[in-house]
Order: structure tokens, then sequence, then C-alpha cells
């Protein structure tokens, strides 16, 4: 799969921007000082107090501004610190998805993600596919703007989402 | 001591979900639910009390053989009994397990003591109401738990002697006794459900049922456990005489245990400063928040001139903290020109979770400390940095 998403992509890494829960997935060593993720430097965390203060328009400027994809982390699905910030993120996060849609804007770009504070590999793990999923769909996410390539991406992404 | 605990303490827990969360989904993990489990086998204990209750006869003489009676003699009685006991057991395990996880997971600083206190005042009364249960059997083991009982309140200093006349109803049996007792079990389990009223209030939809398969499972637990060990009475009380030893049920008679070895009065003070401790458990405050790594956001603010009166933050509010009130003028925004209502945040119930500013549609709710502009900043600061590594 990854050899197949270099050869789509062709070098650039994803411009990833990621908005993390304070109650989320522990983070502290597993970024620098720029919010970057070691392990995959072109994602830079954005700490929250929670997932649900995220405002979706704040998603689709992300986009706009020109990151590749954007996530949101909360808790786990039943143990938001909140009761239930992360449930109704994920409710606003699919409303944006299909709103998106509708701009030929895929929903791979846009992800809600649930770990807990000591979840952290299973949350590397979920943003490694990301990164290999947008590598497979290319650069231009930006919400109605520049060029899309959807011929190139399709093949990948299906693959990539499973 | 306390915070170093405290921290390795959620560590376990929240290892422990990552752990359980591999086998089920994690909306499925029971201890997400243990509130709702607590309530569920309270649920079960009404039920099951009622019908034990059209049968038993709160008299010296009547009450052992009508227990006895309702167990041999009416059909499924022996079992429903049974889940009346076991559901008691399983009540009190669910909810000091909500205890503790609350405790080790912080869902009790700051503004959410409410449900911590009211939360206390349940576990006072659940395990009253079940010692008063043992009692009404009328056997060896009731008579020897009134005699603690007894002993326990009348060592109270100063009101000690008072209050043993007044629930138990003068000094010896008399025929008031049982009476007394069957109130005393009855009316605190029903002031339960006024407690979880309290406890309710600053919760938005409170997950106050499991999911099906976790009810169908508890229901099935009790039910087995009834018909393979069922519940017995011992002998009837000979009152006069005290049994040398009694079958403990360590889930609500342990103070009794206690009282069996210690001095009354010593284990009074236990229960006191255990429970005392339980209540000011909020208030010790791990830290500041500060010093958490908790963010201090500062309550919700409603920016009048913004609000529509649409109403989503109230609706997506967990803590109820959002009220909406008739509003008193018009906002300035177009959108906000010609509302009937205005979102106000109750700021002794707000956590400044902040969940609010994302539903929010018109920019009219902000954090103090995290505004729009400052999110929106670091997002444009993001979308650079990690565009410089790509170049
Ligand atoms: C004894 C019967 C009890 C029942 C039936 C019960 C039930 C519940 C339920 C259904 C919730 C809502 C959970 C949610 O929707 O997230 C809740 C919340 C809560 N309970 Fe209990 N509870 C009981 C006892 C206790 C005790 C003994 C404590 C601790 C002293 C406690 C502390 C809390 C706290 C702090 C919350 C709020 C959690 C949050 O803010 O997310 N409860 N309880
Ligand atoms: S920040 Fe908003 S959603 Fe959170 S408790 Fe306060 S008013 Fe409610
Ligand atoms: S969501 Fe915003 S506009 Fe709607 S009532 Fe709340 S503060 Fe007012």
């Amino acid at each position: 799969m990854s050899t197949q998403a270099a050869t789509v992509r062709g070098g650039a890494a994803p411009k990833i921007v990621g908005f993390v829960c304070d109650w989320a997935v522990a983070t502290a060593d597993l970024v620098d000082g720029a919010g970057r993720l070691l392990a995959y430097p072109s994602v830079v965390l954005i700490r929250i107090p929670c997932s649900g203060f995220i405002r979706p328009g704040w998603l689709e400027d992300a986009l706009k501004a020109g990151a590749d994809g954007v996530f949101v982390v909360g808790c786990p699905y039943g143990d938001c610190l909140n009761r239930e910030g992360n449930y109704l993120m994920r409710e606003r996060i699919d409303q944006l998805q299909r709103r998106l849609a509708r701009r030929k804007v895929p929903a791979e770009r846009l992800q809600m993600l649930a770990h807990g504070l000591h979840d952290r590999e299973a949350f590397l793990a979920d943003v490694a596919a990301m990164v290999e999923r947008l590598q497979a769909l290319g650069a231009g996410a930006a919400a109605g703007g520049p060029a899309r390539r959807p011929a190139a991406a399709r093949a990948p992404a299906e693959e990539g989402g499973a | 001591m306390y915070r170093k605990a405290l921290t390795a303490l959620q560590r376990f827990t929240l290892r422990l979900d990552v752990a359980i969360n591999r086998v089920y989904p994690s909306d499925w993990n029971p201890l997400y639910y243990t509130g709702g489990l607590a309530n569920l086998f309270l649920f079960i204990l009404v039920l099951s009390g009622i019908f034990i209750f059209f049968y038993y006869v709160p008299s010296l003489t009547g009450a052992h053989p009508s227990v006895a009676y309702l167990t041999e003699q009416v059909p499924y009685g022996g079992l429903i009994r049974g889940i009346h006991r076991y559901a008691a057991d399983a009540f009190i395990v669910a909810a000091l397990l909500h205890l503790f996880r609350n405790w080790f997971t912080d869902r009790y600083l700051f503004s959410r003591d409410s449900p911590w206190i009211s939360g206390m005042f349940l576990l006072i009364f659940g395990g009253f109401v079940g010692a008063t249960g043992y009692i009404l059997v009328w056997d060896e083991r009731a008579l020897a738990v009134l005699g603690l009982f007894d002993d326990m309140l009348r060592a109270i200093p100063a009101v000690g002697d008072w209050l043993a006349s007044l629930l138990l109803g003068g000094r010896g049996l008399s025929e008031g006794t049982l009476p007394r007792i069957l109130l005393l079990h009855v009316g605190p389990a029903s002031l339960l459900y006024v407690l979880l009223w309290w406890h309710y209030v600053r919760l938005r939809h409170p997950k106050v049922w499991p999911p099906a398969t976790w009810v169908l499972v508890s229901l099935g637990l009790v039910t087995l456990l009834a018909a393979v060990i069922p519940a017995v009475s011992g002998a009837p009380a000979q009152p006069g005489t005290r049994p040398e030893a009694m079958p403990l049920d360590v889930f609500f008679l342990l103070p009794f245990w206690l009282a069996g070895l210690l001095p009354p009065g010593l284990v009074v003070a236990l229960v006191a400063v255990t429970l005392g401790a339980g209540f000011v458990i909020p208030y010790l405050g791990r830290e500041a928040p500060q010093e958490m790594g908790v963010r201090h956001a500062g309550v919700a603010q409603v920016i009048d001139g913004n609000c529509t009166g649409c109403e989503l933050c109230y609706y997506d509010c967990p803590y109820n903290a959002i009220v909406m009130v008739p509003s008193p003028h018009p906002g300035l925004s177009r959108a906000a020109a010609s509302r009937k209502l205005l979102a106000v945040v109750i700021d002794s119930r707000c956590v400044e979770c902040g969940i609010c500013i994302g539903a929010c549609p018109f920019e009219a709710l902000e954090l103090p400390s995290l505004l729009e502009a400052d999110v929106t900043r670091r997002v444009q600061e993001a979308v650079a940095v990690a565009e410089a590594v790509r170049a």
C-alpha cells in the first residue's frame, strides 16, 4: 500500500492539521515545539479543551488555508471527559463531510478520531493511515479551492479507506 | 502522596479501558456505564422489592415465617427473593465502581461537585437500605445486626441515645420495631430516587441505562445467582440471645462485622471519617487547574449582540449550564435582530469545556482564554508550519 501511495504521490507529504482534546491521547512527547508530530512532521497538532469545542467552520478554514486534511481527536466514545463532546463532534463532522461532499471534497479529508490518554499507538496508526490516504488522494484540498485530481485519486483512496 | 496515587490510579483505569476496548466497541465498555448499571440494579430492586413487600409481615413472630412462606410456597418467590438480594450486592458494587471511576478520572472537580455530593448521599442511603434489609429477614443474623446497630447508634456522642430511640423505637424489642425497620428500608430506598433527581440535575441526558446487551447480561446474572445459590434465612431470631458467628455480606455488613470486633464507638468514628473524607474529596482538589495541566479556559461567555436564540448551545451543553431566557432586547447582528430568546450561561455549572462554542453557528459564544481569534490564528500558523516542512 505504501509503495503504491508513494508512486501516486511522488514525494510531498500531505499537510494535516489535527485538533487534539486535552484529555484525549497524550501527545507531549510526540511533538516538537511547533506542534509538529515527530513521526509525521507535516502533521501539526493544536491542543483544545474538548473535541466538542471545535466549530466545524474552523475545520473548513484549515482546508481553505491550504491543509490537505484535518482531524479532531476526542476521548473513546462513551468516555468523553465532558460526557458528550466526542459524540457531538462526530455528528458535526459527519454533517460537514456531507456538506463538503457536494463541493467534491472527499470525506477522507475530514476525520474524527477517538483515542484515550494512553492510546498513542492506535492514534499514530490512525494518523499514518490518514497520511497514506491523503497521499493517495493528492494535494489541493481547499474547499472550493485549487485543483483536485479525482481521477488519480479514486482507486487507491478506496483501498486506503479500508 | 495523594496526587501521585491518583495519577497512578488514573493511568491504571485508562489502561484498563484500552484493554477492554480491544474486546468490545468502546461505547459498550461496561465501565463506561457504571452509573447506568447502578440505576438498572436499583430498578430491579424496586420491582422485586414490591413483590416481596406483598408477602412480608412486619411482626416479631410473623416476619421470619412470612419470609419462609415467600421463599418456599410462593411460585418463583425464592427466585425473586434471590434476585432482590443479589441485585442489592450488584447495586453496591456498581455504585462503588462508579465512585472510583469518577474519582480516578477527575470527573468530580471544580464545577462538577454536585453529582459527587449527591452520589455520596446515594451511597450512604444505599448502604443503609441494605443493612435494614438484612434486619427484616428476622433471623439470628438480623438480631445481631440490630443489636450492633443499636450499640453503634448509642455510641454516637450526645445525640446517640436519642437517635437510637427515634430510629429503633425505644430500648429493647417491641412490636413497633419491625414496622420501623420496614419504614427505614422502604423510605430511604424511595429517597434514592429523590437523590437521583439531584444527581442528574446538572447532567444533560444522563446515561441512565447501559446498552441493551448489558441490561440482559445483568438480569441474567442476578437471576442465575438467585437460582444457583438461593437466598436463605438463618434460624429464627431468638430475642435475648446473640449468635456467636454470622454469615457476612461484605457489601453491606462490613461495618457490623467490624462492630463485632472493635468497640462500637470506634466503628462509628471510622465510618464517619470515611464518609467525611468522601464528602471533601471534590474540595481537596488535586491541584489548581493550571498545575494539573488542565486548561483553565474560563466560563463560556455569550456575546449578546450575536446570539439569535437558536437554542443549539442549550441542547448541546452536557451540564445543563445554558438556559434560554426571553430576550430583553434585540440582538445586533442581522440574524439576531428578531430573536425571541437569549442564551445565558449559569457560571456555577459551567465546566469550561467549550462544547457550546462548537455548537453555536452564529459566533455568539467564546471561551475567554481561547477566543475564536486565537484558534483561527493557530490554524493559520499550523498550516504554515506544515507547509514549511514540505518546502
Ligand atoms: C448509587 C446510585 C448511583 C446511581 C444510580 C448513579 C447514576 C449516575 C448516572 C446515570 C450518571 C450519569 C453518567 C453519564 O451520563 O455520563 C452519574 C453521574 C455521576 N455520578 Fe453517579 N450514580 C450513583 C452513585 C454515585 C456515587 C456514589 C458517586 C460518587 C460519590 C457518584 C458520582 C457521580 C459523578 C461525579 C457523576 C458525574 C460524571 C460526569 O460529570 O461525567 N454517583 N451517576
Ligand atoms: S463551556 Fe459551554 S458547553 Fe461547556 S459547560 Fe460551559 S456552558 Fe456548557
Ligand atoms: S447557539 Fe449561539 S446563537 Fe444559538 S442560542 Fe446559543 S449562543 Fe445564541
